[in-house]
């Protein structure tokens, strides 16, 4: 049967043979949970007992939790700080590890060690960093000089930079390869001209290298917003004991998804926070794909 | 007048000289190509009198300043790179204008200038056109409008044409020779291809190894060459070059053929006798080499053959109606006048 197909039928029964592995893979590991949670958040369930039907009884609950609309700050505050203090830094990093020849490899392995450790045991040092003296050593430091202590964790203005801090130092690594393949992408071609025709640095950077990194910039915003919007390795492990921090002024959605679920073990009103956070991250990703469009 | 001076230029890189003591002059409005194989040179020298590589020792001058240690920007020197170097995320107007950012000339003059160019470039529909919606051809006119633009002493060329297909590169050789004769520019024109260099030049300069092999019109680069690199890098299908002897007045090749020039200093010594395809036809008699015909190519009017001599194969060219057939014997003669002599040790050229 097979030997009379035509070519191109012959190619479609291969090409789906290849798919089929990251079909059943996809439809088993991705989509049917993403249906369950859409599913059970119209349900109460707590894990053990039988799933009744809610309605949008856990969506109308969700609308009138303080702590929801605390924590959606919170979640766009990680975003609206991380995203571009991260995009930032690491431009400005890559663009001059870019141009260093001592040491290059060297130093671009150390930018990217952060990458590869272990986001848990990073918060955990970093906690260490946050303790109030004789333990911490940033507030150590300080008393060095006689200046006063930061509580850095145990304050509700302080506790979600501090912890946003070395969420953006985590992900500077990645976002730095990243930025300098694209800075390495450009001709050098460009930049000669660039000089010949006698356009000052500042130009060159916003004129010429700036929007011919923009497929690079185009993929971080969107990498990086989705990595903000899903913080939690940091938090949950800066905050144990109290998480979320001091009135909850850390915690971002996926912690308290975390703790609606195995915590309260009200599965279908963490189902509803999973719902809305999908599509929190699909519109904020929609957008920026809209505003940073080639026009 | 000399628009452009290079003394005695040296570069190198660590230990290795890449240069050896260059000297060139370069009158105004005149059409200077460098042509060699990769790495003889030619495009080093142009990023120097650039501006964009440290010159190690020697001057170049242009337009009665040496500018060494000037910025590009300042040398009065304009530039058109191998890939066009126009910037994909600009229109057709902005990267013509970005040869004019840092100058302070007024907003409407700029515009009007940019105009003038798009105008001799016959550019002016596609103005506001981004690169990707031109052609390979079309790229390479923004390039040479954005040179033109800032109306520099001498325009510097690094191999421009060697992106562009074998058609639309015939093509914009002739259009760069119109242009420069309409505009009367100085350029400095970088290539490893001796036909662009042979149809666009006034002079051409022949680099090797960091050295310049000889200075000349296409017509006395071609026709006296200064050595056997010389003779063999110019012309298609290079020059036969055979080895003999030659003794009072007589060639006489390792081959057996032999050739009378008259007026040949006396004395026996060693040769490598060349002579062009174009030179090299069969004759009836005894000629210079005889051999069989190993391969044929029409070409129309005329047709290449392959001839088996004892040392290697010899390009000649036959009658584009009636070659020798595959296999055939031939003999091969030329004029006297026609071939060359060189020094079989150092290259040089006898006569």
């Amino acid at each position: 049967m097979y030997r009379n197909l035509s070519i191109r039928q012959k190619q479609i029964v291969w090409a789906w043979a290849f798919l089929a592995i990251p079909v059943v893979f996809y439809v088993v590991i991705r989509f049917y949970p993403t249906g369950n949670a859409m599913v059970i958040s119209f349900q109460n369930w707590n894990l053990l007992g039988d799933r009744t039907f809610a309605g949008w009884e856990n969506y109308r609950k969700l609308w009138h939790d303080e702590v929801f609309w605390q924590v959606f700050r919170n979640t766009f505050v990680y975003l609206i700080l991380g995203t571009p203090i991260s995009l930032v830094i690491s431009f400005l990093l890559a663009y001059h590890l870019d141009k260093t020849r001592f040491m290059h490899g060297f130093l671009r392995m150390l930018y990217f060690l952060p990458f590869m450790t272990s986001a848990v045991a990073m918060a955990w040092v970093w906690r260490w960093f946050y303790q109030p003296v004789p333990i911490g050593l940033f507030n150590n430091f300080l008393a060095e000089f006689g200046i006063p202590q930061i509580a850095f964790l145990r304050s509700t203005t302080n506790a979600l930079p501090a912890i946003l801090a070395p969420a953006i130092w985590a992900g500077l690594g990645f976002q730095i390869i990243i930025f300098m393949a694209g800075l390495r992408a450009i001709p050098q071609s460009y930049y000669e001209a660039a000089r010949i025709d006698g356009v000052s640095n500042f130009t060159q950077l916003f004129e010429i290298t700036i929007p011919l990194l923009k497929p690079t910039i185009v993929f971080l915003v969107v990498f990086s917003s989705i990595g903000f919007l899903r913080i939690f390795d940091q938090v949950f492990n800066m905050t144990t004991g109290d998480p979320g921090g001091p009135l909850n002024t850390t915690k971002p959605l996926v912690l308290m998804i975390y703790q609606t679920a195995f915590t309260d073990f009200d599965m279908g009103y963490a189902s509803a926070q999973t719902v809305v956070l999908f599509l929190i991250l699909l519109l904020v990703s929609l957008f920026q794909l809209y505003l940073l469009r080639d026009r | 007048m000399s628009n452009l001076i290079i003394r005695d230029l040296v570069k190198t890189y660590g230990k290795t000289e890449v240069l050896h003591a260059i000297n060139l002059e370069v009158q105004a409005g005149e059409f200077v190509v460098f042509v060699g194989p990769s790495g003889c040179g030619k495009s080093t020298t142009l990023r120097l009198v650039a501006g964009l590589e440290e010159v190690t020792s020697g001057e170049i001058e242009i337009s009665g300043r040496v500018v060494n240690n000037l910025e590009p920007k300042d040398r009065d020197i304009a530039m058109v790179f191998q890939n066009y170097a126009i910037y994909p995320h600009m229109t057709v107007r902005k990267n013509i204008g970005f040869g004019l950012r840092a100058s302070k000339m007024p907003r409407a003059e700029k515009d009007k200038r940019i105009e003038e160019i798009a105008e001799i470039l016959g550019m002016t529909d596609l103005l506001s056109r981004k690169p990707n919606q031109l052609s390979g051809g079309q790229r390479q006119r923004v390039a040479i409008g954005r040179a033109m633009v800032r109306d520099p002493a001498v325009f510097l060329f690094d191999e421009p044409l060697s992106n562009l297909d074998a058609q639309l590169r015939t093509q914009m050789r002739l259009e760069i020779k119109k242009l420069h004769q309409r505009v009367g520019a100085t350029i400095v024109f970088v290539t490893h291809d001796q036909v662009e260099a042979m149809t666009m030049a006034d002079r051409i300069v022949i680099m090797k190894d960091g050295h310049i092999q000889q200075i000349g019109t296409p017509a006395q680069v071609y026709h006296t060459p200064a050595n056997a690199f010389v003779a063999g890098f110019i012309g298609s299908p290079s020059m036969n070059m055979l080895s003999g002897e030659v003794s009072d007045g007589r060639v006489t090749l390792d081959g057996g053929g032999t050739l009378d020039m008259p007026g040949l200093p006396g004395g026996t010594r060693r040769i490598t006798l060349g002579v062009r395809p174009d030179d090299l036809h069969p004759v009836d008699g005894h000629g210079l080499i005889q051999g069989p015909v190993t391969v044929r190519e029409p070409l129309g009017h005329e047709t290449l053959i392959y001839v088996g001599a004892g040392s290697g194969e010899i390009i000649a060219k036959a009658d584009g109606r009636t070659p020798p057939p595959v296999g055939a014997n031939v003999s091969l003669g030329a004029a006297p006048e026609n071939v060359h002599l060189f020094d079989p040790e150092t290259g040089a050229a006898l006569r």
